[in-house]
């Protein structure tokens, strides 16, 4: 596509132009290769260590894909920037904790937190994620609707709100983390892998199901059609007579709904987090740069380039920059952006 | 417009997001403007018109805390403690017992008729050098608080105490702040700290794992700035001068939210670990750390800093940590005079909080306010003289808690440490290590490289003088 783009530019700018471009690529490329054969070496120096923090970074891209995959269709579908998706991520944890603590309502003098069934963790769960997401579609009727097009007036709107939850969730909920209880053991035993956390495989096998049942919903159903024709050109879908409103509200709140349940999630695994909503929030801005805006595949590629870059990074960088991993982060976003500028599995707007 | 030119279009517009995100990150999502006005409070700030009259300066007294960010949470503590001094020591009256934002009146300094002026326009800050010491800036330069109290986290401290420097005339104490440099080395001649610092609050526990518990090597780990590098100092130089080896140091970026990578990476054929993640990452951290250890994999192989002796981490964690090892300032399950005198002030000025008194948040501010009045009271209430003041608060034996409480040539406190294991009601003491001073029997000096992630280094000899004490 971008080689298309050059072509119809054509003339003496378009060469000037892409020969820095080839510099820069080739330059990360050598980079990316190096990184790849270091961990390589250490892989074969260790290769429990290797297959451990595989599996962790593939399960944290798991959660990743999961708030991601819901920012990227509001994205693709409506070129809104939901600043407020990392404050959903952050509340669906949030009320899940609250409904669960009312539900196994712990004794204050008893120093053993109690055990959640599956119904203290299902319903927390399910309440948790429909409240996101009407809370999501309640922000895009109200405060969106009327903004159509005016992407940064959208995009300032949905900080404002994201400032506004994040302060509350604070002055509510207090500032220490706070663990949402599951039903299933902690850990089980794996081949080579060794002990592993159960939540964080649930959490993977959760993320391939939210993937395959929005692939199919997108592939499969009406809605779907009209969501992949609205990315190309919402103007010709609304002039052919579909209710492109009733697609939006619908696009919010799938997109919300999925980052109620990665809250939930992520709560399990990790923990409930006030902090969490602008760290979330970065990794979905991200995935979709990286996988290309609107793209489902896209978002999955990224979320697993993302979760183990996260994983690698931690322990393979010498311990004196390992706090530098996140950059590394951003040299994916540097180079991914070089090379494919609409993302991996982007297209022209 | 060519389609090159939607190009970079598209290009610009996903550099700004991506800006426009790291921002967002960066503030936590909630970089909302500074609270402190808005927390008006109804406390008194026309008192100070004897003091007028009587043609000396008028004391006013500012309040730096963490009102946002990870240590937002112990907002309410810090001020807690700050005016049950005023309560105690200074005859103020609290205008709402159940919200001690409300403020106090009448704070007088004691056997005299001078008021004291309290700003309530709060210095906020957000676990950022930078914020508390705008703030600090504000509440000095435009509030024209002439004592300030505060702040509340280590990298705050340092900033706060080099501004010190080029305000002699205004004195400062700290409030809970924990990084070793803030009176070690900087030395600033206008900052106090009536509270020990980080590796204070570690005295006692690397002979502790050396002697009784057997440990011959360890790993560290810790967030990545100066109050964990002051505490890991503590445990390392200790530990280390009995003859034990600290095999790797490792520093997680603060805000870290998964570490089981980290966790994966720590090596096996280690005797124990001393952790010293903090706030939020402390609860991540540990169950993260069982989930794939067990529930019981803490006992015997985990140390803790301040973080995991805290109250409210406890409350979270549950059984997982129980009969870990901690250092605190504080004995949670003291029950001698000195310990009830103090929670009952407390209960006094505000009965809910009581609950809090070993919480440090609370106790820091507590005795730095009130080091403040008894300053002003050698002095008689007359500050005209800023040099005489900071000189009879250098010599102030303030009542805490944990006994009475002085300050070093460093103006940094001398007091007892405590050694406490994680227990169903909080915490229980071990034993006390009487008398810890910043210099850590000798192993820190102005001379000594600043803590960080390398330093201490790891070199046996010359242990402090408690360690010999502590064994099986």
């Amino acid at each position: 596509m971008a080689s298309g783009v050059d072509s119809t530019v054509g003339g003496l700018n378009g060469v000037m132009a892409r020969a820095p471009w080839r510099a820069g690529s080739i330059f990360l490329l050598a980079i990316l290769g190096l990184s790849l054969l270091g961990i390589g070496i250490q892989a074969a120096s260790d290769p429990t260590l290797f297959a451990q923090i595989t599996l962790n970074g593939l399960t944290l891209a798991g959660l990743y894909f999961i708030v991601a995959s819901g920012f990227t269709l509001i994205f693709g579908l409506m070129r809104v920037v939901n600043m407020a998706h990392g404050s959903f991520y952050m509340l669906g944890g949030i009320i899940a904790y609250l409904v669960q603590e009312r539900m196994l309502n712990p004794d204050p003098t008893s120093f053993a937190l109690p055990e959640a069934t599956v119904t203290s963790f299902v319903v927390p769960l399910v309440v948790s994620m429909l409240s996101i997401a009407l809370l999501g579609v309640v922000i895009q009727q109200v405060f969106l609707r009327w903004n159509q097009g005016q992407e940064l007036r959208q995009a300032l709107i949905t900080i404002a709100i994201s400032i506004i939850i994040a302060d509350q969730a604070v002055a509510h909920f207090g500032g220490i983390a706070k663990e949402i209880s599951v039903p299933v053991r902690k850990s089980i035993e794996l081949p080579i892998v060794g002990m592993f956390g159960t939540m964080r495989l649930v959490m993977l096998l959760v993320a391939i199901l939210v993937g395959v049942g929005l692939l199919l919903i997108i592939s499969r159903t009406r809605f779907g059609m009209i969501v992949r024709a609205g990315v190309d050109d919402r103007h010709m879908v609304s002039a052919l007579g579909v209710n492109i409103q009733r697609v939006f509200a619908a696009a919010f709140f799938l997109g919300a709904l999925l980052a109620g349940l990665a809250g939930v999630l992520g709560g399990a695994v990790n923990s409930v987090n006030k902090s969490d909503d602008g760290k979330f929030l970065l990794i979905s801005l991200v995935i979709v740069i990286v996988g290309g805006m609107g793209s489902l595949t896209g978002a999955a590629v990224g979320a697993v380039l993302l979760g183990l870059i996260d994983s690698y990074s931690d322990v393979y960088l010498p311990d004196a920059v390992t706090n530098y991993g996140v950059l590394l982060t951003f040299f994916l976003l540097v180079f991914v952006l070089a090379v494919r500028p609409y993302g991996l599995f982007g297209r022209a707007a | 417009m060519n389609v090159r030119d939607k190009r970079w279009g598209w290009l610009s517009a996903g550099l700004l997001i991506i800006i426009i995100g790291i921002v967002a990150a960066a503030c936590g999502g909630s970089d909302s403007s500074s609270s402190s006005a808005a927390d008006t409070a109804a406390a008194d700030t026309a008192a100070a018109d004897t003091a007028a009259a009587a043609g000396e300066k008028k004391i006013v007294m500012g309040f730096l805390s963490n009102c946002e960010g990870p240590f937002g949470p112990f907002w309410d503590a810090t001020l807690a403690g700050y005016y049950t001094a005023l309560v105690q020591f200074a005859g103020a009256t609290p205008v709402d017992p159940a919200d001690p934002k409300a403020g106090v009146t009448g704070a007088m300094v004691p056997g005299t008729d001078v008021a004291i002026e309290l700003n309530t326009n709060y210095g906020c800050s957000d676990d950022k050098a930078d914020k508390a010491l705008s703030e600090a800036k504000r509440l000095v330069e435009q509030e024209g608080v002439n004592i300030l109290i505060g702040p509340l986290s280590g990298d705050e401290g340092i900033a706060v105490a080099n501004y010190a420097k080029t305000q002699p005339d205004v004195t400062f104490l700290n409030g809970i702040s924990g990084a070793q440099d803030t009176t070690l080395k900087v030395q600033a001649p206008n900052f106090f700290r009536f509270f020990s610092d980080g590796a204070q609050w570690t005295a006692g526990l690397g002979a502790y794992a050396y002697n009784v518990l057997g440990w011959r090597n360890a790993v560290t780990i810790g967030d990545d700035y100066s109050f964990p590098y002051t505490q890991t100092a503590g445990f390392v130089s200790e530990f280390c001068s009995l003859g034990g080896k600290i095999d790797e140091r490792i520093w997680p970026a603060l805000g870290e939210t998964d570490y089981s990578s980290y966790i994966a990476k720590l090596p096996d054929n280690v005797d124990g670990f001393f952790l010293d993640v903090g706030g939020t990452g402390t609860v991540q951290f540990v169950n993260q750390f069982t989930e794939v250890n067990g529930n019981d994999s803490l006992q015997g192989k985990v140390m803790g800093g301040a973080f995991i002796s805290n109250p409210a981490i406890i409350k979270e964690l549950g059984a997982k940590v129980e009969g870990v090892v901690a250092g605190s300032a504080l004995p949670s399950d003291a029950t001698d005079a000195n310990w009830t005198a103090y929670s009952d002030a407390i209960k006094a000025a505000y009965p809910e909080m009581v609950g809090n008194a070993a919480n440090i948040f609370l106790a820091g501010y507590y005795n730095n306010a009130q080091a403040a009045i008894l300053g002003l009271q050698a002095v008689g209430g007359n500050i005209d003289d800023a040099a005489a003041f900071q000189a009879a608060l250098a010599g102030v034996e303030i009542a805490t808690g944990v006994g009475p409480v002085t300050v070093d040539a460093n103006r940094n406190a001398v007091g007892p440490n405590y050694v406490v294991e994680v227990n169903a009601m909080g915490t229980k003491t071990l034993f006390t290590v009487e008398g810890v001073d910043q210099s850590f029997g000798g192993a820190f000096s102005a001379d000594t490289p600043n803590p960080d992630r390398d330093n201490p280094e790891c070199v046996a000899g010359n242990p402090p003088p408690w360690a010999a004490s502590i064994t099986k």
